[in-house]
């Protein structure tokens, strides 16, 4: 099996090669496709000239990239099949809304076909969608809906918020032997970050600190981690800011940790709020941990409502670093000077 | 097929058809001049070159005919009557747009010219549009329903589901498919490896027209129509076209799959040249029609741009 090569607990040193995210995503296909025949990638415009966005354009072999039609019901059970039979699908959605037609194969065929045979067959199937609003896209075309997938049981979800951890995550999930879904935002694309040039793997369920502080824990994924460090750096804020990378399993250790630390835990997740990721965090805190919080934990996310398409109401529906920023310094701001 | 009484088009339709191909032709132009500014904050899908489908088609449907569009929605939503200041300050994100400014240009909603919405999400709407004729018969109406798709629509299972569902209940629908050949960059031979009207014609009465040609389109759609409303049953209608500018935003396409001839497959050149053959109109007459339609999209402009933003109001999360 070529994937015992891997080194899973690479951690890149500083000021190596930086990379785009969406490169380091391309990169990671490229080599898991020439590592491992099984490897193929399917989708809808999987193999147009734009390439995803740019991660499948170049690739070493253009013939195990599968251009689909307009079936993603269809092609979720078609990556299944292949998935059963001894091949290694890496099936792409251009947005994750289009999941939402394969809702019965990604939830009654993919999440149980190893549960429903108690685990006697391996699922080694890959789901990458993008998340994230365009631009006056609307209500069905801009959507983050991971916390939807990681109420399912048998779905692994990763959310990868750096270049290094989109790679190393992706080529977890391509080894990995179950289901697993992994959630990109558009705005991170271009981001660029230090990445080997080698395979390496991020062991899924492993989070990481992406900013030290002491009054304040914030778990935030994806764009979220991202737009939360800004605001610590922008604002010096003391905040201890932890990204799980992994939504399912959730490294529910590394939140304790900090939380024991902090005292105060703020969860920042772009999705809607009803029972969604971050209402799950909250909840485990609590559940776990409550003597440790000194204050009732908040909740950033997107308001109880869909997704406007005009310009100013657009502006005003998502958070962004300053909004993390106002909420942060509104709440610890206080607590220091008192 | 055609025999001289369908080849004779009644004038007023002649009109009818060669303005409302011209306002979603000059509308469109503008759309794409003013498109690199950001005055238009929502992705466009423009329908440059297949104006003849909608025109062609909304000439034998009464406001009360229900259509269920997808995402190209300009000119199929200007020619079942929506007013051009609605859809303009809707592109423009403003308050008094068709869908109050949540919508952007791929949701457009006019209940009193029979449109009760449009979905982006690829095939799901042409179920929409069987669950309208339902409601027809369920009612005892009159009214019929437009299912209004593109080609690469019919890859998706709810496109049979829904033939299936509207035949076995015998349900006045149209299932009207504006083939363009492209599912975004996609040539339709990579998309469907079955001959789209060959798979409806299993499950309903097919007509298919020229949809660069406004005048095969009104008459097929004439038949079609007049088939729904008569036997109440489903029927489906193919207009074979082409999209001249890219899948979505201002620029021209440069597929080399998709050459375009501006002359040959222009429906408005064509329409215009067989009106004025026929004595229809003058090429004077054309101008003028061209400066009203220019003043219309002016003052629609103009609306949306006085029109106020709406304001933000959400629940905190
Ligand atoms: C379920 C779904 N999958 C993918 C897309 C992305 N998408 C939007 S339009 C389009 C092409 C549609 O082609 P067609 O139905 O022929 O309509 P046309 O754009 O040619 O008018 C695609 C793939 C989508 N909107 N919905
Ligand atoms: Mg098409």
């Amino acid at each position: 099996m070529p994937w015992s090569r891997f080194d899973s607990n690479y951690r890149a040193p500083a000021g190596e090669r930086d990379l785009a995210f969406v490169d380091a995503i391309r990169e990671a296909t490229d080599q898991a496709m020439c590592l491992d025949p099984r490897v193929f990638a399917m989708g809808l415009d999987a193999d147009d000239k734009f390439g995803v966005f740019g991660s499948m354009r170049d690739m070493t072999h253009p013939e195990r990239i599968l251009g689909t039609p307009i079936s993603e019901n269809a092609n979720t059970g078609v990556a299944l099949g292949a998935a059963l039979t001894g091949m290694r699908p890496i099936l792409i959605n251009l947005r994750n809304d289009f999941l939402l037609v394969a809702m019965d194969q990604i939830v009654n065929y993919v999440a149980k076909w190893q549960s429903m045979f108690d685990g006697q067959c391996a699922v080694p199937l890959v789901m990458r969608s993008v998340i994230g609003r365009g631009w006056g896209c609307g209500a069905q075309h801009s959507q983050s809906l991971q916390g939807l997938f990681a109420q399912i049981p048998g779905l692994k979800v990763v959310m990868p918020a750096t270049p290094y951890d989109a790679k190393g995550l992706l080529l977890s999930a391509i080894k990995d032997d179950s289901p697993v879904m992994m959630f990109e935002h558009r705005w991170l694309y271009k981001n660029t970050g230090p990445v080997p040039e080698e395979m390496y793997t991020i062991p899924l369920g492993q989070g990481q600190r992406l900013h030290e502080g002491s009054s304040l824990t914030v778990v935030a994924t994806s764009l979220a981690a991202i737009h939360t460090l800004t605001a610590c750096e922008q604002r010096g804020l003391d905040v201890d800011l932890i990204d799980p990378r992994t939504i399912k399993p959730l490294d529910m250790d590394l939140i304790l940790d900090s939380v024991s630390k902090t005292g105060r835990l703020l969860v920042v997740d772009y999705d809607f709020p009803f029972g969604g990721v971050a209402a799950e965090i909250t909840s485990r805190v609590c559940e776990q941990a409550f003597d440790r919080l000194r204050e009732p934990p908040q909740r950033i996310g997107f308001p109880e409502a869909n997704m406007p398409a005009s310009g100013p109401l657009e502006r005003a529906y998502y958070p962004t670093p300053d909004t993390i920023g106002e909420r942060i310094e509104r709440w610890i701001g206080v607590e220091v000077c008192a | 097929m055609s025999t001289a009484e369908l080849d004779t088009i009644n004038p007023a339709d002649a009109l009818r058809m060669l303005r409302t191909m011209r306002v979603a032709r000059q509308m469109s132009q503008r759309i794409a001049k003013l498109y690199p500014t950001d005055v238009m904050e929502t992705p466009v899908h423009l329908c440059i070159g297949q104006e003849a489908v909608s025109a062609g088609l909304c000439c034998h449907l009464t406001d009360a005919d229900q259509m269920l569009l997808g995402h190209r929605t300009h000119a199929p939503a200007l020619a079942k009557g929506l007013p051009l200041r609605k859809l303009m300050a809707e592109l423009y994100g403003r308050t008094t747009g068709c869908s109050h400014a949540r919508g952007g240009s791929m949701h457009v909603f006019d209940p009193e010219h029979g449109l009760p919405g449009s979905s982006a999400i690829v095939g799901g709407s042409i179920a929409v549009g069987v669950g309208a004729a339902l409601s027809s018969k369920l009612s005892g109406s009159d009214f019929i329903s437009v299912s209004y798709f593109g080609d690469a629509a019919t890859n998706a299972g709810v496109f049979h589901e829904s033939m299936n569902f509207a035949a076995l209940k015998q349900l006045p629908v149209l299932f009207l498919c504006e083939n363009n050949g492209l599912s975004n960059v996609m040539p339709v031979a990579e998309h469907a490896a079955y001959e789209i009207a060959g798979v409806a014609s299993q499950f309903m009465p097919v007509f298919r027209a020229d949809g660069t040609d406004a005048l095969s389109v009104y008459r097929e759609a004439g038949k079609a129509v007049r088939q729904v409303r008569e036997t109440r049953a489903p029927v489906f209608l193919e207009c074979t076209t082409k999209r001249w500018m890219k899948h979505q935003g201002h620029e021209r396409d440069d597929l080399e799959i998709n050459p375009i001839d501006p002359v040959t497959d222009c429906p408005i050149a064509r329409l215009e040249r067989f009106m004025i053959g026929a004595s229809l109109i003058t090429p004077r007459e054309i101008l003028a029609l061209a400066k009203e339609i220019e003043a219309e999209i002016d003052d629609a402009i103009e609306f949306a741009e006085r029109s106020p933003y709406p304001q933000p109001e959400f629940v905190e999360a």
